[in-house]
């Protein structure tokens, strides 16, 4: 009934989440600093290869905090009262955006002191080879005309100002959710309202910015791994993908503090339900209804330029893992998440939240680590190409890709956690809350 | 069963009067506050009665639950209609596109293998948007118009708009109905039940 809202205690104090968190994030830490080492210790014989890791499992991690903006943004934009008592998770995994610039500074690094001769060593051109027209024109020059042509936007210098703007744009975005939420903690109501209305209008700036620099960090950092390649969809892809990454991880934290008792009171399984909404809406359909736009119009134009970067991920192992996604990514969690009871109950909740964590990764996976065969244009034929390269390891199963998971997520989870540690893990003076705490799903 | 005889032809025995052709058709039980009526609501659920209903000028969070009204099957029915539209769409095109059969739907039609820019003549990926589109087709709907059915609508009257009483019920006022072809509906009794229900007031709603 309405008359519950009312009663419940929203003391800011009572959702601390205290002691059990701090202990959680330096577990957490100590966990990424041993696997980060033993990373480091495995792949560093491969640096090329271990590049590609890290900037898979650094796109994964930043795609996990974008989601907890996005979340915030959306949220905000709409006034929307239902998520109100979810929120704060939300934006304290955002508020890692403003420290996340630190895990890119190795590619800055590279670009300054790295070397490459004849396949040993590191520079920038290991990973992004636009960053090297000299060296690319010597073994393929009609590519390296073609990337010169677009050289105005793909020079080194150029990259990395983009870069420090995304990571502008998200850091300050981040920071104003964050710190405007937790500052409603303390204040006044009056004031809470200002800071509400404040954080509404920031947002409809905000996601415009959000929608751009996404779009661009995909093309940068991701699409132009293969420069020759282009897709017009590719920013919407990784902007779905971060939906789901980034709400089902909200969800699971939302999970894990239920568990501990800490946002028992006032989260229910209305709210529940609703996050599994948005994973099964967001997380799930649009991530393939945008994934297979992608695909079946490049299928269907048949272009050769086009249709490279799709092959490459269809032969040899690469094509298991293509499988998988159809399946993992959409078919099954589609069947399993569309049931009301699925996302009212805690424990298969959980288990959607990390099976599409888990086929999020795999699908960063799939987006970054393949390589393009820098012969694909001699082949007459599909099946002569497909057979040329039957036996492509997609190498998902090396430990190091674990490794530096581990490493950078527990990074993540600890800044997370610690910032949880000391605020309330609820908006408890969110001018909506009461609505929240009466949201009931039709 | 037999009890019931007299109320579910009332008055109509002593024939005189001008209601004598109306019969009852249910009781109605006023409450002033949503907190009343989620309270009755609960007494009569437990009391028994199946064919009865709420008349909230809003909507009174959990009082569905409260009643123990079960949960609409419509989503399964969605599920179903999605199904068939995706079978249909697929079917469709398979057919048309890429045998040459003939079938009879109404008139003889034949397929047309048609190759189209060198794709094989079943090429799933090509199906996929109709198949979609005719999911969500079939999906929006079903939706829509199964709501309506299984909701007994479009319905042109209802008895309980002939109540000036009743017309509180989309400003201020709380309603309680229950109906006389439930089983354990006994005009007397029921009465009195609603009435130690806390109702505001209590009426009797003729057909």
């Amino acid at each position: 009934m309405s008359h519950a809202a009312e009663k419940t205690d929203l003391t800011p104090s009572r959702f601390v989440g205290g002691e059990i968190l701090a202990r959680y994030s330096r577990m957490a830490l100590a966990v990424a600093v041993v696997a980060l080492g033993l990373a480091v210790w495995l792949g560093w014989k491969d640096p090329a290869y271990f590049a590609r890791q890290y900037l898979m499992n650094f796109v994964f991690v930043l795609s996990l905090a974008l989601g907890g903006l996005l979340f915030c943004l959306i949220q905000q934009l709409t006034r929307s009262g239902w998520s109100a008592v979810v929120r704060r998770p939300a934006e304290a995994l955002a508020a890692n955006l403003q420290w996340i610039w630190i895990l890119f500074l190795p590619f800055v690094g590279i670009w300054l002191w790295g070397r490459a001769h004849d396949g040993h060593g590191l520079s920038l051109a290991s990973i992004w080879p636009w960053a090297d027209l000299a060296s690319m024109g010597e073994h393929d020059p009609a590519e390296a005309h073609i990337i010169a042509a677009k050289s105005g936007y793909l020079n080194d210098r150029f990259f990395f100002i983009r870069a420090a703007i995304y990571f502008i744009v998200w850091g300050s975005l981040a920071r104003v959710f964050f710190r405007g939420s937790v500052a409603q903690d303390t204040a006044s109501p009056e004031e809470c309202v200002r800071i509400t209305a404040r954080l509404s209008r920031t947002a409809a700036a905000g996601i415009i910015l959000f929608g751009l620099t996404t779009t661009f960090a995909a093309f940068d950092w991701i699409m132009s791994l293969s420069p020759a390649w282009f897709s017009t969809m590719f920013g919407v892809y990784f902007f779905a993908a971060t939906c789901t990454g980034g709400y089902s991880l909200i969800t699971l934290i939302v999970l894990k503090l239920r568990h501990l008792g800490i946002n028992r009171a006032v989260v229910s399984e209305e709210h529940l339900q609703d996050l599994g909404k948005m994973i099964f809406a967001f997380g799930v359909v649009f991530w393939a209804y945008i994934a297979f736009s992608q695909y079946m119009l490049i299928w269907y134009g048949n272009i050769p330029e086009e249709t490279t970067w799709f092959l490459a991920r269809q032969v040899g192992g690469w094509g298991t893992v293509s499988i998988a996604l159809l399946f993992g990514h959409f078919i099954i969690p589609f069947v399993f998440l569309i049931s009301r009871w699925i996302k009212r109950w805690t424990f298969t909740l959980a288990v959607g939240c990390v099976w599409m964590l888990a086929f999020h990764w795999i699908d960063m996976y799939w987006l970054i680590m393949p390589v393009i065969p820098a012969d694909v244009g001699s082949y007459a034929t599909y099946n002569e190409f497909a057979s040329a390269y039957a036996d492509t390891a997609s190498r998902i199963g090396n430990p190091v890709n674990f490794l530096l998971l581990l490493g950078l997520m527990g990074l993540l989870a600890s800044s997370t956690m610690r910032r949880l540690s000391t605020k309330s893990v609820v908006c408890v003076h969110d001018p909506r809350i009461n609505e929240s705490l009466s949201f009931q799903n039709i | 069963m037999t009890t019931l005889a007299p109320d579910r032809k009332p008055s109509q025995a002593a024939g005189t009067v001008a209601h004598s052709q109306r019969r009852t058709w249910g009781i109605m039980a006023e409450f002033e506050t949503p907190a009343a009526i989620f309270e009755a609501a609960g007494k009569v659920r437990d009391s028994g009665y199946r064919y009865w209903d709420c008349h909230v000028p809003f909507p009174v969070h959990n009082l569905d639950k409260q009643m123990g009204v079960r949960r609409t099957i419509l989503p399964v029915i969605v599920f179903f209609a999605g199904l068939t539209g995706a079978t249909l769409g697929f079917g469709l095109q398979a057919f048309t596109n890429s045998t040459d059969q003939s079938i009879w739907a109404f008139v003889w039609v034949t397929g047309y293998p048609f190759l189209i820019s060198g794709k094989p003549l079943m090429s799933f990926p090509a199906f996929v948007p109709v198949i979609f589109e005719l999911t969500v087709l079939l999906s929006a709907l079903t939706a829509a118009f199964g709501m309506l059915a299984l909701n007994g609508l479009p319905r042109l009257n209802h008895p309980l708009l002939a109540s000036q009483r009743f017309r509180r019920s989309t400003d201020d006022r709380f309603f309680i109905v229950i109906e006389a072809r439930d089983p354990k509906f006994l005009k007397s009794k029921t009465e009195a039940f609603l009435k130690t229900l806390g109702a505001h007031a209590v009426e009797v709603v003729e057909d």
